[in-house]
């Protein structure tokens, strides 16, 4: 008798010791799963499937996204309301977008206990940003290839330093929208893109990528963006 | 007694009270000398800075260069003693740049003087927006955290009490974040990924 009293606690530690080894093993898509779950959302499919293609992109921030998820399950805001911040996050995934600046963007508006309805447009906002900065260097020439392939042309970029530009370039222009600053303003646009990715060249961005975008995009092509992303 | 012994008595009278006189008018000008010495009133501390501060024709100018002087002088040697004292280094270890850390990342300090707060911390996207908290061992009011980051541009705020603060004085830039400043730091190093 005395005996299984102090075993015990020694069978309760070591039943809290192999919940937590579950735990820590449990798989980010179980993570991403179970955070959807206590939204709730109404459709677990769709994002499940776009974490699925996110995780197979390089470099892709799977513990923020479910970060994301879980901050926003323990909000007190409706689902739909919930649903319309991770459908922004979704959308990036399903189309192969870095999704770094939209997730912690999300992260830092709750935080700051920010109305989650306004996250949702600000990041939805952002979402458009990072499509048109993608689709304006497509047209410019600067293309996206999957680390290790062969570079059919010098302005294929492997996919993480193709991201990067993306990343910084719609940051840049949400930056200055969000800070008061107006789409027509093409040159001040310009400034600042330069400004941000000639500061990063060396850390992150490789000079020569920054130099390739600087020389081929111009005030009238982020204007265009900028105006995507208000109108 | 004759008339001429009593102008002999007189002159010689005269002779001596005249050379009296003189040896007198001589020591006169020494004893004043001494006496003005002795007399001089000793110019105390308060007086002097009185009369370099009251306002003259011309020599304002002059006073207050002397002063300026005095003062720098003073700062250098309190710094200096300060120095050999280690009054200085009452944190060990905190450099204002970044250092570079072995696993390539580097340790980036995060000051912020706040007097009478309890609790501070710095929230970022290189924590997710999640506190790290910054300390104050000493308590003269300075808190401090280094972090660990890799090359990169961070965005970040202070909470302190609770209230955010993103304007952070050792920040490269600022940006507007849902109507609220946050804080950027870019972290150099590397030559690209």
């Amino acid at each position: 008798m005395i005996r299984a009293a102090r075993a015990q606690p020694l069978v309760t530690i070591a039943f809290l010791l192999v919940l937590g080894l579950f735990a820590v093993a449990q798989t980010p898509q179980a993570r991403f799963e179970q955070a959807l779950r206590a939204i709730p959302v109404t459709d677990t499919a769709r994002p499940l499937a776009a974490f699925a293609l996110g995780l197979s992109q390089p470099d892709f921030p799977a513990a923020e996204v479910i970060q994301l998820a879980e901050r926003l399950a323990a909000t007190s805001y409706s689902i739909p309301e919930k649903e319309a911040v991770l459908l922004s996050v979704v959308v990036a995934m399903e189309e192969g977008l870095p999704v770094d600046g939209l997730v912690t963007k999300g992260l830092e508006g709750l935080a700051r206990g920010i109305p989650v309805p306004q996250i949702a447009r600000s990041l939805h906002q952002r979402l458009i940003l990072l499509a048109e900065t993608r689709d304006l260097l497509y047209a410019k020439g600067i293309f996206s290839v999957a680390p290790g392939s062969p570079q059919s042309v010098p302005t294929a970029l492997p996919t993480p330093r193709f991201n990067l530009l993306i990343t910084h370039i719609s940051d840049t222009i949400a930056d200055y929208l969000e800070g008061g600053g107006s789409p027509f303003e093409g040159q001040t646009l310009l400034q600042e893109v330069r400004f941000r990715l000639t500061t990063l060249q060396g850390a992150t961005l490789k000079v020569e990528d920054v130099e390739l975008v600087l020389k081929r995009i111009g005030p009238a092509d982020l204007t265009r963006i900028a105006l995507a992303a208000v109108s | 007694m004759s008339p001429n012994s009593i102008d002999d008595i007189l002159r010689d009278a005269l002779r001596q009270e005249a050379a009296e006189t003189a040896g007198g008018l001589a020591r006169l000008e020494e004893r004043i000398v001494v006496e003005l010495g002795e007399r001089r009133p000793r110019l105390r501390v308060s007086d002097w800075l009185r009369q370099l501060l009251a306002p003259t024709r011309g020599g304002r100018i002059g006073q207050l260069s002397v002063v300026g002087a005095t003062a720098t002088i003073c700062l250098l040697l309190g710094v200096f003693i300060a120095n050999q004292a280690g009054l200085t280094n009452t944190s060990p270890g905190i450099r204002l740049t970044p250092t570079l850390a072995e696993d390539g990342n580097q340790e980036v300090l995060f000051v912020l003087p706040a007097l009478d707060a309890s609790d501070v911390s710095v929230v970022g996207n290189f924590n997710s927006w999640e506190p790290t908290a910054l300390e104050d061992d000493d308590n003269d009011g300075i808190w401090t955290a280094s972090i660990p980051l890799s090359p990169g541009r961070y965005e970040y705020a202070f909470v302190i009490d609770g209230r955010w603060w993103g304007q952070d004085p050792l920040a490269d830039e600022y940006v507007q974040s849902f109507g609220e400043y946050s804080s950027v730091r870019y972290v150099g190093g590397g030559d690209g990924a």
